[in-house]
């Protein structure tokens, strides 16, 4: 084997220190070395030049150059030898400059480390394998978590741009939060109406054949990086089939078993057979086995029964995981509002008629469990109704942040009380008022001008104190001026601060997507890149990212889509490095200790869990599984064992 | 009598100890040419065998050096490495080879300083203890 050493003197820089003759008697008595060369300035375009002549005119097998850092030019001078016609892996460089020549002040000692670094350089790639690297064609396929109006808008957008998207949905349903409210602000626009054309071309449009829906399914493992993930997802049976069923409900009215609806907030009641509301999309009712009297050993099938169509309603279907690949991440998993009963002074749990938002919502929509009408529990018709403004938000003892989202759902609150109950008084208890937005004041102009509309501003929210009144319930406060006073409302609502949707932690920990200290996942740059993460791949979009309204959702859903479209083209190419660690099978236990200290996923094992595998796209290189394989099976390419062992035994000869 | 010149060999991670050694050179901060590093991508590479070998051929001291917790290049590969390193400290105890001969430490890509503080450590640490007996450990 030839090897060849060339040496460059940066200059002064290394023979200042090491001089070269010298050092070149020392190592041309190493039988391993053919020859010793120095040179100026290798790093220089002559450099590079002389280097390439030299290699073309020499032809050695394998190359050490002693010169600066490897991190600076290491792979430079890869490029030359590939340039040369030589395998660019056939290189090992010695840092002399950074790490002997500036740091050893005496010639002698400084000549006689750089000599026994070369020394072991050059047995070291003596034992250097060619190795390639490879490329593939980047995935294209999008996987989006959340089906509410961000996720949908970017599924629908990819889709008509020829993307094939995964939509995964942890309910039975489409649409997220706003198919669930009666209007929406700042226009009073029906809720459910704005998304049913969006949710109408994902389910059944044009482009309907690119999106794979998945409701009631969760992520439940990710592996991989921009343009190669592959996530493992759980979907809980549904037990009626989406294909067969005709969505007529014939099933629904037969069923015995009635629970709390939890898509009405527990407000109202829904058959273990149901729709989660009407209109709800897709129209597919769904089994709840947990309710459903055949998982408690009754023989029902009244459901079935009714049924029309032959094999829509299945007992026999399962929970399945699936696996399902893609290119790019879109997190879309929204939002959730604090939890009231931390501030127990408001008396939410506690005390009948009073609400959440999103409770009052579904009580004033027309598919909720009222049918829209608002009544009290007693079954009257509220005379008053108490708004309470910045709950747990402002406040450092709960949210600091303001949501900016309640002022504008309060005041169209406001709204449609006064339509459907013209005369209701409404209260609206406030910390600071917010209603930015070129649409935005009038449903506050509206409020404002109310002869039925009161404004209290508080100062603390522990100034406030809800108590059972009778029908109703006393509100005393303290105002913002100091004043103390109350006032009765029959029923309350309360305006709680935004938070991100429950599970977020787990996905975020799932996907190595930082959450920021509110817990939303955390924007690669608040101004520039709010709909990417810092996880190259991953895009986030809505109210998972923060609390934002649904324009501002939709826009950084778009926005995400745009990012993918943009930095993951059709025939975008991954480059597979080959520093990377490959398994020898045969000498391979089984005993899956790669795979756990693999901080990538990048080890899977043969489905009888044998033997390992190393997936070469998501591997990084760093050895750590080389070094835990207890049967030494584990190859860790360029920084083999042998090659780690030959350096460091000839630096310590 | 001429003074005991210890061997020592260091495992340096490339993303972090091996680029703080350039930053000490960069500082051209002088440090004992007893240390000779050897490049690894990831302290989590650092086979215990390693350590134990470098002993048998001959080095007197090993240091292994890793970023910061929370900063490995490779999310936690210097995690590993400390639980090895853990481990090789009660496996040299045994065989009579003193904990200080096998030194783990932390330095990031900007502590040029600290890496020769930590060297310069190592290097009159072992130079104390004296060279290292293996009569234990040969065959």
């Amino acid at each position: 084997m030839k090897t060849a050493v060339y040496f460059c003197s940066c200059g002064d820089n290394i023979t200042e220190r090491i001089e070269f003759e010298r050092l070149k008697s020392d190592l041309c008595r190493d039988s391993e070395i053919a020859y010793v060369k120095p040179a100026g300035f290798l790093c220089a375009a002559e450099g590079k030049q002389f280097l390439k002549n030299e290699l073309l005119a020499e032809r050695p097998d394998r190359v050490v150059i002693a010169a600066c850092s490897p991190r600076e030019y290491e792979k430079a001078f890869m490029q030359v030898l590939a340039e040369a016609g030589m395998n660019p892996y056939f290189l090992q460089m010695v840092n002399i400059r950074e790490q002997v020549a500036w740091v050893t002040p005496d010639p002698d000692q400084a000549r006689e480390k750089a000599c026994a670094l070369i020394r072991a350089a050059a047995r070291r790639v003596a034992l250097h394998q060619p190795l390639e690297k490879k490329q593939l064609e980047a995935r294209t396929e999008v996987i989006i978590i959340g089906a509410g109006p961000a996720g949908l808008k970017s599924a629908l957008a990819l889709a008509q741009a020829g993307r094939k998207v995964v939509l995964v949905e942890k309910t039975p349903v489409l649409g997220g939060m706003p198919v669930r409210y009666e209007e929406l602000f700042p226009n009073m626009e029906c809720g459910p109406c704005m998304l049913e054309p969006v949710m109408g071309e994902i389910l059944h449009g044009e482009h309907a054949h690119n999106i794979e829906i998945l409701t009631l399914a969760e992520v439940i493992d990710v592996a991989g990086y921009l343009g190669n993930f592959t996530l493992k997802i759980r979907q809980k049976a549904r037990y009626v089939d989406t294909v067969r069923c005709i969505g007529c409900s014939e099933c629904i009215a037969p069923c015995p078993v009635s629970v709390p609806n939890e898509f009405h907030n527990g407000l109202g009641e829904r058959k273990a057979i149901s729709l989660a509301f009407a209109g709800a999309l897709p129209n597919v009712p769904f089994l709840d086995s947990a309710a459903c009297l055949r998982w408690k050993g009754k023989d029902c099938e009244l459901c079935r029964k009714a049924c029309p169509v032959e094999g829509a309603v299945q007992f026999g279907d399962q929970e399945k995981v699936l696996e399902r690949n893609a290119g790019a991440i879109i997190l879309a998993t929204g939002s959730t509002l604090y939890d009231c009963r931390k501030l127990p002074q408001l008396g939410y749990g506690s005390l009948s008629d009073v609400y959440t938002s999103l409770e009052f919502e579904r009580l004033l929509a027309s598919n909720g469990p009222t049918a829209g009408s608002v009544l009290t529990k007693a079954g009257q018709a509220p005379e008053s109704l108490a708004i309470v403004h910045c709950v747990g938000s402002l406040d450092k003892r709960h949210k600091p942040y303001c949501s900016g989202i309640c002022c504008e759902y309060a005041f169209k609150f406001n709204h449609l009380v006064g339509s459907k109950l013209p005369g209701t008084k409404v209260y609206h208890l406030y910390k600071e008022l917010v209603a930015p937005g070129k649409e935005e004041f009038s449903l506050y102009r509206h409020a404002a001008d109310s002869a039925d509309s009161q404004f209290i501003r508080y100062a603390d929210i522990d100034d406030l104190q809800i108590r059972s009144n009778g029908d109703g319930k006393m509100i005393h406060y303290r105002d913002a001026d100091g004043r103390e006073d109350s006032f009765h409302a029959a029923m309350v609502v309360l305006c709680p601060a935004v938070e991100p949707a429950t599970g977020s932690a787990e996905l975020g920990q799932m996907m190595d997507v930082a959450t920021d200290r509110f817990g939303f996942f955390e924007e690669l740059h608040g101004a520039l890149d709010s709909a990417q993460s810092k996880v190259k791949g991953v895009y986030l979009a809505g109210a998972c990212q923060a609390p934002m309204n649904i324009q501002k959702s939709i826009s950084q859903g778009m926005a995400a889509a745009g990012y993918i479209l943009s930095e993951l083209r059709e025939g975008t190419r991954l480059q597979v490095d080959p520093v990377a660690a490959s398994v020898n099978e045969a000498a391979c236990s089984g005993c899956h200790v790669c795979r756990f200290v693999c901080p990538y996923k990048a080890i899977s094992y043969t489905a009888d869990g044998r033997t390992a595998s190393v997936n070469a796209l998501l591997c990084h290189g760093c050895g750590t599984c080389v070094a835990a394989c207890p049967s030494g099976a584990i190859n860790g390419n360029h920084f083999t064992n042998d090659q780690i062992l030959a350096e460091m035994e000839a630096i310590l000869q | 009598m001429t003074r005991f010149e210890p061997k020592i060999v260091g495992f340096l991670c490339n993303w972090c100890s091996y680029a703080g050694a350039d930053k000490a050179g960069a500082a051209q901060t002088p440090y004992p040419a007893n240390f000779k590093p050897i490049r690894v991508m990831c302290s989590g590479r650092v086979d215990p065998q390693f350590v134990l070998q470098a002993y048998e051929k001959g080095a007197d001291g090993v240091m292994i050096l890793a970023c910061h917790p929370g900063d490995c290049h490779y999310k936690e590969g210097n995690y590993r490495a400390t639980q090895r390193h853990r481990m090789l400290l009660r496996l040299l105890e045994q065989f009579g080879i003193e904990s200080e001969r096998c030194r783990f430490d932390y330095v990031s890509a900007g502590e040029g300083e600290k890496f020769v503080k930590v060297v310069t450590e190592m290097v009159e640490t072992v130079r104390f203890l004296g060279p290292l007996q293996h009569t234990r450990f040969s065959n």
